[in-house]
């Protein structure tokens, strides 16, 4: 993992913002100012068993004095979120690393169109305030079940008027990525949420002949080094002999699908084990969370992780 | 990370290094330093706090520290890493570009750059092998300092470099103590 510098930090509020999303808010128990950041930025948030999450800073990056975060309740999710609800109360102590900035906005751009999907709306959150605070030109679309379950919805909506639009699936209005048409020179679309969202609006503004370099897209997903860089490698099928190249930016359980294999999945992150498979003769870099130790040296989960040069798959 | 493991350390006078320079003579006499900053981190990683006043216990390190508790970095390899200590003159090196390795002045703070100790007028590259007095605790030199990777990536800071014999001493503590800022830095032996 990257290193980065944690800090203790105090929480000093923690306010339900949705029926399942608390907003809690950290200081920094000696130093008036916490370390800089940018809008889109994300902090580790270390759990007692040495794990970590990623959470998106949603507060006003002007204001160094604080860190605010917005974190949902996931019942079904692997315990992070759960601790944190039930331990994360005003006086208690967090684990915070210094932030980084995967998302980060694009200086030059003369519009911003901001789309978050349910709790992915919390680094959208914070570049919407960046932007309104000077005036810049831009959209967020706030895409949730309901009002009651809109993340930051009072807050968002204080902060961007009529630039905010609520799409709310109970009430039937969905976003609709083919509303935002053409692509134009220096609008940049912004996306953060679901994966079935993030993919609908990647597809349909490919189809559309956005350069992909005016999309920008920001996964929850538990990776543990969120700067490892892919490289291509070559599978070889071992009950075939037949070679399958998998480039950088293709997963291995793509490129296997891409010849003709069905190969369960579920999760795609790393995490669910669906995809399970074997290997024999081959360095694989294993990304997962999910496969135990003493299983890596012949199975390996193909969503995430990936082999250096090559690997011979049982298949 | 484990945070049970005992911290091992070599005796700095064991210390491959510490053990031939012990019988080297030479070294710069009659300096009177001054100890500035005292900072500890409770483990790996984890940014430094600083310091009023530092318990140092003999053989162990100070307490609260991450190579104190067997949680640092580097723990669970065997060295001599109970008190780690930076000049403050090569901080002000980095500060002033010099020399000029890399794209501008460096601003390393005495919370940043992870050793315990920063310290005025305290000629460091010459005491390994040599006991020096800091306040009331004796400290022996085992080995020079050197910069890792591990740091440059955690500050995201181009520190390596920079630091490359100028990185400060690691020391055993032959006698514990109280040790606060301010207290004089003198040579024994």
């Amino acid at each position: 993992m990257s290193a980065r510098i944690v800090m203790r930090l105090t929480v000093v509020e923690a306010v339900a913002t949705t029926p399942e999303v608390v907003r809690l808010t950290f200081a920094h128990p000696q130093r008036p100012e916490l370390p800089a950041w940018e809008p889109g930025a994300h902090v580790d948030l270390r759990l007692p068993d040495g794990r970590t999450r990623q959470y998106s800073l949603c507060g006003d990056p002007a204001d160094r004095s604080r860190y605010v975060l917005a974190i949902k309740r996931e019942d079904a999710g692997r315990g992070g979120s759960l601790w944190t609800h039930d331990n994360l109360t005003p006086g208690a102590v967090a684990h915070v690393s210094h932030p980084r900035n995967n998302f980060g906005l694009t200086v030059e751009a003369r519009r911003h169109v901001l789309i978050g999907g349910g709790i992915g709306v919390t680094p959208l959150a914070a570049m919407a305030r960046h932007l309104a605070a000077r005036g810049a030109d831009f959209t967020l679309h706030l895409c949730a079940r309901s009002a009651e379950h809109a993340p930051l919805l009072p807050e968002l909506q204080a902060l961007c008027g009529d630039r905010l639009r609520c799409w709310f699936s109970s009430g039937g209005s969905r976003f609709d990525p083919s509303t935002l048409g053409a692509p134009a020179d220096g609008v940049h679309v912004y996306a953060c949420g679901p994966q079935r969202l993030t993919d609908v609006i990647q597809d349909t503004l490919k189809r559309t002949g956005w350069p992909a370099a005016q999309v920008h897209v920001e996964h929850f997903a538990p990776m543990a080094d969120e700067n490892y860089k892919p490289e291509p490698f070559d599978a070889l099928i071992a009950s075939t002999g037949a070679f399958i190249h998998v480039p950088a930016d293709v997963s291995l359980l793509d490129a296997l699908r891409r010849h003709g294999f069905a190969m369960p999945s579920s999760c795609e992150i790393g995490v669910c084990g669906s995809c399970e498979c074997g290997y024999r003769d081959g360095t694989v870099i294993h990304r997962d969370v999910v496969l135990p130790v003493a299983k890596r040296q012949d199975r390996m989960m193909p969503c995430v992780s990936r082999a250096r040069v090559n690997v011979t798959l049982e298949l | 990370m484990s945070a049970t493991s005992a911290p091992r350390h070599v005796e700095a006078f064991a210390h491959a290094a510490g053990s031939v320079a012990a019988g080297v003579p030479g070294g710069a006499t009659g300096w009177h330093g001054t100890l500035l900053n005292i900072h500890i981190a409770p483990a790996a990683s984890y940014e430094m706090e600083q310091l009023a006043e530092a318990h140092c216990v003999a053989g162990r390190g100070i307490e609260g520290d991450r190579y104190f508790l067997g949680t640092g970095t580097y723990s669970p390899k065997p060295d001599t890493r109970e008190v780690t200590l930076i000049e403050q003159e090569a901080l002000d090196a980095l500060a002033r570009n010099d020399p000029p390795l890399q794209g501008g002045p460096i601003q390393l703070a005495p919370i940043d750059h992870r050793r315990n100790l920063t310290v005025r007028g305290v000629p460091l590259n010459h005491l390994v092998g040599r006991r020096f007095q800091v306040g009331e605790v004796i400290l022996r030199g085992g080995r020079l300092n050197f910069p890792c990777k591990y740091l440059e990536e955690l500050l995201g800071q181009p520190v390596y470099l920079p630091l490359y014999n100028r990185s400060g001493l690691n020391c055993g503590i032959e006698r514990g103590g109280i040790i606060r800022p301010g207290d004089p830095i003198t040579l024994l032996d």
